[in-house]
């Protein structure tokens, strides 16, 4: 029994060491995706020049997983760190990917060289944010500077401030630019359904899978906001209505434009300040 | 889990070379892709072919002409600019002008020009006039 029970363990502590990696990535190379000056360096780079990108991150990646890496185990010789780099890159290429086809920036008409160009250039910056996971995910939100005292505040209004101060963070650089209506206009209505899927996926997984480590004192907590899955679902709403707000302080939306014009762009934008809402309530 | 490191504290457990197993294999694609891409690369020059395939369709007094932009070359083009020209007796009476941003090789992007006449009363001239090398 023992030994079924540590085999089932060591699965789901793989599980939950890539998806910490994953979600390190998402919030480092979302701004990123969001960059058509990206795109379009993916979309006219040659293959030596992708070729050099990989060695090069490669490189990187191996020097900071063997400092910060996105495992809790402290063994970092260089044959595991190189091990570890490997997986780091193979995460950010499959999350760049999936947003990339998501966002309709890859489709399935796009062509090879462009499709691999836009993977390489947005998910290499990904693998950084993967390796650099552990540092600023591992951390035990309840615990993190004033572990001591009893929360002064209602837990329920403390995520929502956390969901708004994350969210404002990612998303306040993205919301002017140009990349939200360029986007918006690509996409319809059914991938439109796919990014709210995928906008609850990626917040659950940042905030509940990151960490396990607080989830008996989690079950403790009363409130609306505290069960997970309402939990996420009320972050999400949190981070489109300020999304919503962000677009409309930058006059990117104005109360003339007709109602899908504000669930295109808001929904865009929804994404970013989902993740940011996400880390914020782990980081705050 | 800092019990269990303790217990085994340098063994990959069979979970993590599974994981491992799979990220190679999507790196070694990734990186295979690419090399195919480079190996099989042409090296030539953009060749830029504009057609129209889709009728010209009237709406509200308006004619849209439909166009196909394809790079057919081995290099990406830039700023692909499009011009239509209707002439009418060696006259241009009207012209319109579009710009592609990006046309890798191979790739198609579609667009259409609108004009207030009609184009079968003339000659339609659509076609491409500059690109630039990125």
């Amino acid at each position: 029994m023992n030994k079924s029970k540590r085999r089932k363990n060591q699965w789901s502590n793989e599980l939950h060491d890539i998806i910490r990696g994953a979600s390190g990535g998402f919030l480092f190379g979302i701004p990123l995706l969001y960059t058509m000056e990206v795109w379009w360096i993916g979309s006219s780079a040659k293959p030596a020049q992708m070729s050099i990108a990989i060695v090069t991150t490669f490189l990187v990646v191996l020097l900071l997983t063997r400092t910060e890496g996105f495992r809790k185990t402290k063994d970092i010789r260089w044959r595991n760190a190189a091990m570890d780099t490997v997986e780091a890159i193979a995460i950010g290429i499959v999350c760049a990917a999936f947003v990339l086809f998501l966002l309709r920036e890859i489709t399935l008409e796009t062509p090879l060289q462009e499709t691999l160009g836009k993977i390489v250039f947005e998910g290499l910056p990904f693998s950084l944010g993967v390796a650099l996971a552990s540092g600023f995910l591992s951390g035990d939100r309840y615990e993190s500077s004033d572990s001591d005292s009893e929360p002064m505040i209602n837990p329920t209004v403390a995520d929502i401030g956390a969901t708004l101060i994350g969210a404002m963070i990612i998303a306040f650089n993205i919301a002017p630019t140009d990349e939200i209506p360029m986007l918006a206009a690509a996409i319809s209505p059914p991938w439109q359904l796919a990014i709210i899927a995928a906008s609850l996926l990626i917040s659950y997984g940042i905030v509940f899978a990151a960490d396990f480590t607080y989830q008996a004192k989690r079950q403790q907590q009363q409130g609306i906001f505290q069960s997970p899955l309402s939990e996420t679902v009320m972050a999400y709403l949190v981070s489109l209505a300020a999304s919503a707000f962000m677009l409309f302080f930058f006059h990117k939306l104005s109360f003339d434009d007709p109602w899908s014009v504000w669930l295109g762009y808001t929904l865009v934008l929804g994404l970013p300040a989902t993740i940011g809402g996400a880390a914020g309530r782990l980081a705050v | 889990m800092s019990e269990s490191n303790k217990e085994q504290p340098q063994k990959r457990t069979l979970a993590e070379w599974v994981t491992f197993a799979i990220a190679c294999l999507i790196l070694f694609t990734l990186t295979g892709l690419v090399l195919y891409n480079w190996v099989t690369k042409k090296e030539e020059p953009p060749i830029i072919s504009v057609t129209r395939n889709t009728p010209i369709r009237e709406t509200q007094g308006q004619f849209y002409i439909p166009f196909t932009v394809t790079n057919t070359g081995g290099e990406t083009a830039e700023s692909v600019q499009i011009i239509a020209e209707l002439r009418v007796n060696g006259e241009v009476l009207e012209s319109g002008d579009q710009q592609i941003d990006f046309l890798s090789s191979g790739e198609t992007q579609e667009g259409a020009f609108i004009f207030s006449r009609n184009p079968s009363q003339g000659e339609l001239i659509v076609r491409s006039s500059s690109y630039k090398l990125p």
